[in-house]
């Protein structure tokens, strides 16, 4: 019965998962060719113009278009990225809980012999593998292109897996929080509205941190500053981030794991 | 055993998401006790609003309730839902479907998470005349009426013990409506139980074994069907030559009204005292009105006499 929920769910999904790979393979083709193609002209320009507010406005997010590794670590933390990501962190566990308890499918599905911890179950670990495709995928196409663009030799390969797996759990903590907000709400909005709030806000935390650096701090703030890109691209993981990221999503979990079977379902708008 | 007991159930939702805020709570079902029996067809009757599916709810685990117990196939539907769902099966109320899956693919899905066949698709699929056609498009290009037949495949396919159906005829043509009530007739003489909730009283007349009249969250009436219509008023008109007969004191007589030879009144219950009356008198014609469960419903429900006729049938 869960193999059944679980290949139904991946297929219900596939069309969204399939158009966020594609969309992440573009965008993480993209910088390592601008990167290769104008990446050191754009750095010398702006070194040469002695503009500190030049320099700190092109390290956005903890990226730059100076290195290979700051180019990666830029199309992460782009808004490109982040609204692809999204569609799997944010829609997916709105919809699947929350969404289909207002259209009146989820009382079809737990009529059935499924109880609501097996089906979040079932569904956080559709969420999670295809998040981890999705950030895979996007790296897999920033690695190919920089072999394409000749650049790769500047790129420490083999600590692209530190990558993947600090972006994935980054993704999943997030997706984590959207489900306990989806176990909470019996209508989409509010759930989606809470969710966003919380994603959009560590963002400008982070971007602001970023490019100001004296509220640098704020970013400590920002979830999506434990994912230090180039850091991890040099083989540096600080177990701290690792232990915060995890705590997150562990929390999160642990939130809708006790909420959502005590919730009443409410009747279909 | 009864299939459904419940004991003293109630269901409160509070005022206002924020405790500062919270209000007197709305009390959707309060201290309902109501037994169904194997093999029934048990009728739940109520108007909107009346918490027939917050009941319905509550026994399917999706609402938790706030005071007594209930119990399905010997389970309690708090701490024994998957128990209780592995052996019934429910038709929601206006259902929603996958609209992306084709019919089959649908209720491929549905009988495959209960984990076991469904020796009822076929036969359910032909009764109510879908085509092979109309199960090889999806969900979403189907009529209201498809989809309701939809649900209730869905819900009996896997022939369960007991099937809970929410307004099940709503969205069938009046020849859909036919069949399925055909149809739970079978399922009753085959054993199995069912419980549904309706407004259509001639359909719950007919097949209904008892029912339950709901109002406001709570039990105003539950009998036998026979008994119901045992119990309300029929309205009498008789035509009478030479002398009236003195109607005092007969049992079940009120509202007489004697005008022109012709006799008037109201006449519940057992109808043998008054006709041994009648009898002595010259009646040219005699008209008694057939008890109609929709009368002995509306009776519940209007306001003043609802509670005169709860007293009358307890």
């Amino acid at each position: 019965m869960i193999g059944i929920l679980f290949r139904r769910t991946f297929q219900a999904n596939r069309v969204r998962i399939i158009a966020c790979v594609i969309g992440l393979v573009v965008w993480g083709a993209v910088l390592p060719l601008v990167y290769a193609g104008f990446g050191q002209t754009i750095g010398a320009f702006i070194r040469n113009s002695n503009n500190p507010l030049m320099e700190q406005f092109a390290s956005f997010g903890g990226g730059d278009l100076f290195s290979l590794a700051g180019a990666i670590a830029l199309g992460f933390i782009h808004p490109i990225a982040i609204a692809l990501l999204g569609v799997m962190v944010v829609g997916f566990p709105i919809l699947s809980i929350v969404g289909e308890r207002q259209r009146g499918t989820l009382e079809v599905l737990l009529a059935r012999p499924i109880s609501r911890h097996a089906l979040l179950l079932v569904l956080f670990c559709v969420g999670a593998l295809s998040l981890a495709l999705l950030v895979a995928a996007q790296l897999t196409a920033s690695v190919v292109s920089a072999a394409f663009s000749g650049v790769l030799d500047e790129l420490h390969v083999g600590n692209i897996p530190l990558v993947w797996a600090m972006g994935t759990l980054l993704s999943v903590a997030l997706m984590a929080i959207a489900f306990g907000a989806s176990v909470s709400f019996d209508r989409v909005m509010p759930a989606l509205g809470v969710t966003l709030v919380f994603v959009l806000v560590s963002y400008l935390l982070e971007v602001v941190g970023s490019i100001w650096p004296a509220a640098a701090w704020v970013s400590d703030f920002s979830l999506f500053h434990y994912v230090r890109t180039k850091e991890l691209l040099d083989g540096q993981l600080r177990l701290f981030d690792v232990g915060l990221l995890g705590g997150v999503l562990g929390i999160a979990l642990l939130y809708s794991w006790i909420v959502f079977p005590r919730r009443d379902i409410a009747a279909p708008s | 055993m009864p299939v459904i007991r419940t004991s003293g159930l109630g269901k409160h939702y509070p005022m206002g998401a924020w405790p500062a805020r919270r209000g007197t709570p709305v009390r959707a079902l309060e201290a309902l006790d109501v037994e169904v029996m194997p093999g029934e067809i048990f009728g739940f009757l109520g108007p909107n609003g009346a918490g027939k599916s917050t009941t319905i709810r509550i026994m399917l685990g999706f609402l938790h309730p706030t005071s007594g117990s209930a119990s399905i196939l010997g389970h309690d539907v708090v701490r024994d839902g998957l128990a209780i769902r592995k052996r019934v099966g429910y038709l929601p109320g206006g259902i929603s479907l996958y609209d992306s899956m084709t019919g089959n693919g649908l209720l491929d899905y549905l009988a495959g998470l209960y984990g076991r066949p469904a020796p009822l698709r076929a036969s359910l699929i032909e009764r109510l005349e879908l085509s092979e056609a109309d199960l090889k498009r999806p969900v979403r290009d189907y009529s209201r009426g498809m989809r309701q037949k939809m649900g209730i495949i869905q819900a009996l396919q896997h022939d369960p013990e007991l099937a809970i159906l929410d307004e099940p005829t709503e969205g069938l043509d009046p020849l859909m409506q036919h069949a399925f009530l055909a149809l739970l007739d079978e399922r009753r003489q085959a054993g199995r139980t069912l419980f549904f909730s309706s407004h259509v009283l001639s359909e719950v007349e007919r097949v209904c074994d008892r029912v339950a009249i709901i109002r406001r969250g709570k039990l105003v009436a539950m009998s036998s069907v026979a008994t119901l219509l045992a119990r309300r008023r029929r309205h009498v008109e008789a035509r009478i030559e030479g002398a009236m007969p003195d109607l005092t004191g007969v049992p079940g007589v009120s509202a007489v009204d004697i005008r022109d030879g012709v006799l008037r009144c109201d006449l519940e219950g057992d109808v043998g005292p008054f006709l041994a009356v009648l009898s002595a008198a010259t009646v040219r014609d005699l008209t008694i009105e057939p008890a109609r469960l929709e009368e002995a419903f509306l009776e519940y429900y209007a306001p003043d006499a609802a509670d005169a006729a709860a007293a009358r049938a307890s």
